[in-house]
Formats: structure tokens, C-alpha cells, sequence
């Protein structure tokens, strides 16, 4: 569970990104915060995965303090989070099978486990075919499903898409929250979509909070209500 | 963990291949300040070797009154010397010795015209007295001096003193310019392995964000660090040991014939050893520095 309690974010600069935000996350929800750029939706995630320390309040992760966490411990909290972004970032040098293994070689997965789990997330993406294909030989949508394959490959409990299909046409768009719900649906994993894009949200409808300013201007629950 | 450790070493050995020029240019800064390095321990070591012998050379020489030659008031004063801290050796030489020391430093002639006095030698009993460091001798000739039964006492004055302090500044000289080398080498490994991190940051960024531990993203960083260490001291521990082979032989082991240089065998090997050393220390630290500082700046 996610349980943001009066959180504030202020940053060196003086920047206020958020204010007295309060929200609550089940485990394996299906969630979108949309808002427009600069709302502070960016705050909220690194807030989340650990990047950033709140300023008042406090993020409560799967019974993690995570503004608490010392600097030490925040890898191992992050491996319960996957997070994926509009740029992919995958490693160019690597090929999509070799991407992910290195989400599992960094947490010291046995070699044989290794191979078995990054098979089972390739075939889950529905990528399998591609799997010794560099990035480069992939399209934008391809590259998203490798990304998404090394983000659950370590079975993280929440997973966090930022922007997911900003670069991305509409129906590969779609594919893509398709796959998201499919993980949803079978790994149990808590999702947090970030987006803009009011067209996903209103094909796949789901929870949605919207944020504005800083501030959480709405939290609608699947079907708008 | 075995298979993990293997991987470090080869991701740092792919990481110089990576950067390879790079790597090579801070190598060879490591390499010119290592071989200045080799040069000054080398001449302050020879200098350290010559100056110790001079020092202890060096004695004061306390001579004994008159009055106080009998056993028991001799064996007072080298009780008496001997409490004093610092003090080495106390060597008696009797006034019969110390005629026959000085009339051999005279020539023949002369040495017939002492002879005849010998009978009424007016030198005293002395107790040669050798220290532990010259920079103690002004402190202990006064001490020794305020000894009874203790006639004159004779260190060579400030010419002595001068000499001792010059060799103590040489020393300390020597040592900081070699400390100096060392932290210059380490901030050569350290500017390199920022520029490399920097051209690796979207592979760290990656490495945090699956939960990667520091120390899991430090370690090939630091094996790169140590090859180029290890690399950059390779030409200066050759050179070391075939030049300074080459002066020993061409000098015939010592310099302008009076100073004795140190035997190269096992001197030299110690000083490569210690390049080597160096030049993986400075590495190892340098890359450290650098990535510890990159990596608290994130979470």
C-alpha cells in the first residue's frame, strides 16, 4: 500500500512542487495521475521511488518511511519499485534479452533463475521473438516492452510509468496500457500510469488523480465518479 | 560472489577499453608524476643513506678533569652520561690513547717532536659519546657539559649544528614533495574517472534505478581506476630499475667519490615495488573519491 500523509515538496531552488498532498494507494490498484506539465506529477514519483525527500509529511511505501531511508538503503527499497519512462532508457549496447538480465544481474539473481525469469517477462511483454535485437533495431512501442520487462523483472510490488506512450502513436499506445493491465492482472502489481495523454484514460478507464499546481485538484474512481 | 567479482574486474577492463584514449592520456599522468616521484625517493634516500653515516660519525667528544680520573669518579660520569636521553654509545679512550689519535694525524716529523712529550702529556681521559639523532647534539653536549668532574666538552660547534638541520630539511623536503606527487597523481585518476562517469551516467542512472547497491555501481569504476594506476606505473618502474642499474654501474657506485650510492640490489626493487603500489593506491583512491562524490549527490 501507498500512503502519502501531508506532503510537501519544496526544492533548493525554492520551487514549490507540492502542497499538503494526502493519498492512499491499495495494493494491485490500477491508477492515473494526470496533470498538465510542471504540475508537479514528476515530484510525486521521485518522491516515490526514493529520489527525493519530501519537505513536510510523509511517503509511506509498502511500510517503508521512505523519506526516512538512508542513502544506503534506498537501492534495496527501489528494487520493490519498477519504473518506466517515455525515453525507454535502455542500455544501447545491450540486446532486449541482455537489458533485462541486468536488472536481475545487479540484484544478484543465480544464473539459471536468471535466464528462466527473463524469458517469462520477454513472453509476458510479448516480445520473445525480439530478444537479441539491440534497442536500435527497435520500434519506439518494441523498446517500451523491453523497458516494461526490465522494470517487473525483479517482481517488484508497485510499478510506476512515467509518460509511458508520449512518444508513442495512439494504437501503440493502447498496446502498450493493455500490457500494463495484463501486469496488473497477473503479477498483482500495484500500477501508477503518469500521463497527460486524456485519451488512455478515457479507453481504459480506471482511478484517477489529477494534479494541478501542486495541489490534488481531483481523485475520480474508475468510471468517473 | 565469485562470478560477481569477475564481472567488476571485466566491466572495469571493458570500461578502459571503452574510454580508451582517455584512459591512456591520465595513465600517462600518473606516469610522468610517478617517475618524478621515483626520482626524489631515489635522491633522498641516497641522501638519507649519506647523511646517517655522516651523523653518526658525528661524536662529542667529553674530556675529563684532572682531578676526576680515578675509577670510581670515571665510572660516575659514564653512569652520568649514559642517564642522558638520546645518547647512542660512550666509547672511554684514555689520555695515552688520545696522544697516539693525534700525533698519527701529524706528520712524520712532527710526530717525533710529540713523542718527547709523551711523558708529560697534557691531554685528558675522554669519553667519545655518539647520538641517536643529530639534531640532539647542541641539547646534549650542554647536558653533559653541566656534569662534574666533566672538564670541556667538544661537539664542532655550529658548523655541526648547521650541517645536522640542513640534512633533517632535506629529508622533510624530500618527503613532502613525494606526498605532493601523490595527492597531484590521485587528482589526475580522480578528473578522469569523473569525465568517464559522466559518460556513463544514464548506465548508473539505470544501475540505481533496478535497486543496484553503491558499492555493486562503484566496483568496476575503481578496477578501472587501479589498471590505470597500474598501467601508468609499468614505463616508470622499467625506467627506475634500468637507469638507476645504468648510473650505479657508470658511477661505479658512488658519487663524485666521496658519497657511497645505495647497492641497487635490493634497494631498487623496494622503490618499484612501492611505484607500483602508488600508482594502483592513487587509482583506487582517485576513482573512489570520484564516484562517491557522484553518487551522494543522488538517491
Amino acid at each position: 500500500m501507498i500512503s502519502i500523509k501531508n506532503v510537501s515538496k519544496t526544492y533548493h531552488n525554492g520551487t514549490h512542487a507540492l502542497y499538503d498532498i494526502n493519498l492512499e494507494i491499495q495494493d494491485s490498484e490500477f491508477v492515473y495521475i494526470v496533470g498538465p506539465t510542471g504540475s508537479g506529477k514528476s515530484t510525486l514519483i521521485k518522491l516515490l521511488d526514493g529520489e527525493e525527500i519530501p519537505s513536510k509529511g510523509e511517503v509511506i511505501v509498502q511500510g517503508i518511511d521512505v523519506g526516512k531511508l538512508k542513502h544506503s538503503k534506498v537501492p534495496l527499497y527501489r528494487r520493490n519499485i519498477g519504473v518506466v519512462f517515455q525515453d525507454y532508457r535502455l542500455l544501447p549496447r545491450k540486446t532486449a534479452f541482455e537489458n533485462v538480465a541486468y536488472a536481475l544481474e545487479v540484484v544478484d539473481a543465480p544464473k539459471d533463475e536468471l535466464r528462466k525469469r527473463v524469458r517469462e517477462v520477454l513472453k509476458l511483454v510479448d516480445i520473445s521473438d525480439k530478444s537479441n535485437a539491440f534497442p536500435s533495431e527497435l520500434s519506439g512501442g518494441q523498446q517500451q516492452r523491453v523497458a516494461i520487462a526490465r522494470a517487473i523483472a525483479n517482481r517488484p510490488k508497485i510499478l510506476i510509468a512515467d509518460e509511458p506512450t508520449g512518444n508513442l502513436d495512439p494504437k501503440k499506445s493502447d498496446e502498450i496500457i493493455r500490457l500494463l493491465e495484463k501486469i496488473n492482472r497477473e503479477e498483482k502489481t500495484t500500477i501508477l500510469i503518469v500521463t497527460h495523454d486524456i485519451e488512455i484514460v478515457r479507453h481504459h478507464p480506471k482511478r484517477m488523480i489529477a494534479i494541478d499546481n501542486g495541489h490534488v485538484v481531483a481523485d475520480l474512481a474508475e468510471g468517473g465518479n | 560472489m565469485f562470478h560477481r567479482f569477475f564481472r567488476h574486474i571485466k566491466e572495469g577492463f571493458i570500461g578502459v577499453g571503452r574510454h580508451f584514449g582517455m584512459a591512456i592520456s591520465s595513465a600517462s599522468a600518473v606516469m610522468i608524476t610517478l617517475v618524478l616521484i621515483a626520482v626524489f625517493v631515489i635522491l633522498t634516500w641516497n641522501i638519507q643513506t649519506v647523511t646517517s653515516t655522516i651523523e653518526s660519525s658525528i661524536s662529542i667528544v667529553a674530556s675529563i678533569d684532572y682531578e676526576a680520573e680515578s675509577e670510581s669518579s670515571r665510572s660516575n660520569i659514564e653512569t652520568a652520561i649514559k642517564a642522558i636521553p638520546g645518547i647512542d654509545t660512550v666509547e672511554f679512550r684514555d689520555k695515552d690513547e688520545e696522544f697516539t689519535y693525534y700525533a698519527e694525524m701529524q706528520g712524520e716529523e712532527e710526530r717525533d717532536f710529540y713523542e718527547q712529550y709523551r711523558s708529560s702529556n697534557p691531554f685528558h681521559d675522554v669519553f667519545l659519546v655518539s647520538v641517536e639523532d643529530g639534531l640532539d647534539i647542541q641539547e646534549i653536549t650542554s647536558q653533559i657539559a653541566t656534569i662534574n668532574g666533566v672538564y670541556g666538552v667538544y661537539d664542532g660547534g655550529t658548523n655541526t649544528y648547521t650541517l645536522v638541520s640542513l640534512f633533517a630539511n632535506i629529508r622533510i623536503f624530500g618527503g613532502a614533495l613525494v606526498i605532493a606527487l601523490c595527492l597531484l597523481a590521485t587528482y589526475l585518476v580522480y578528473n578522469t574517472i569523473k569525465i568517464t562517469i559522466a559518460s556513463r551516467k544514464d548506465e548508473i542512472w539505470i544501475m540505481r534505478n533496478v535497486g543496484a547497491k553503491n558499492g555493486y555501481i562503484r566496483a568496476p569504476f575503481l578496477v578501472e581506476g587501479v589498471i590505470i594506476g597500474g598501467l601508468g606505473s609499468l614505463i616508470p618502474i622499467i625506467l627506475t630499475i634500468v637507469l638507476y642499474y645504468l648510473m650505479y654501474d657508470n658511477l661505479g657506485g658512488s658519487l663524485f667519490g666521496a658519497f657511497t650510492l645505495v647497492e641497487p640490489f635490493p634497494f631498487i626493487l623496494y622503490v618499484a615495488l612501492g611505484l607500483f603500489v602508488t600508482g594502483i593506491g592513487v587509482g583506487f583512491i582517485g576513482s573512489y573519491i570520484s564516484v562517491c562524490k557522484y553518487l551522494r549527490l543522488r538517491r
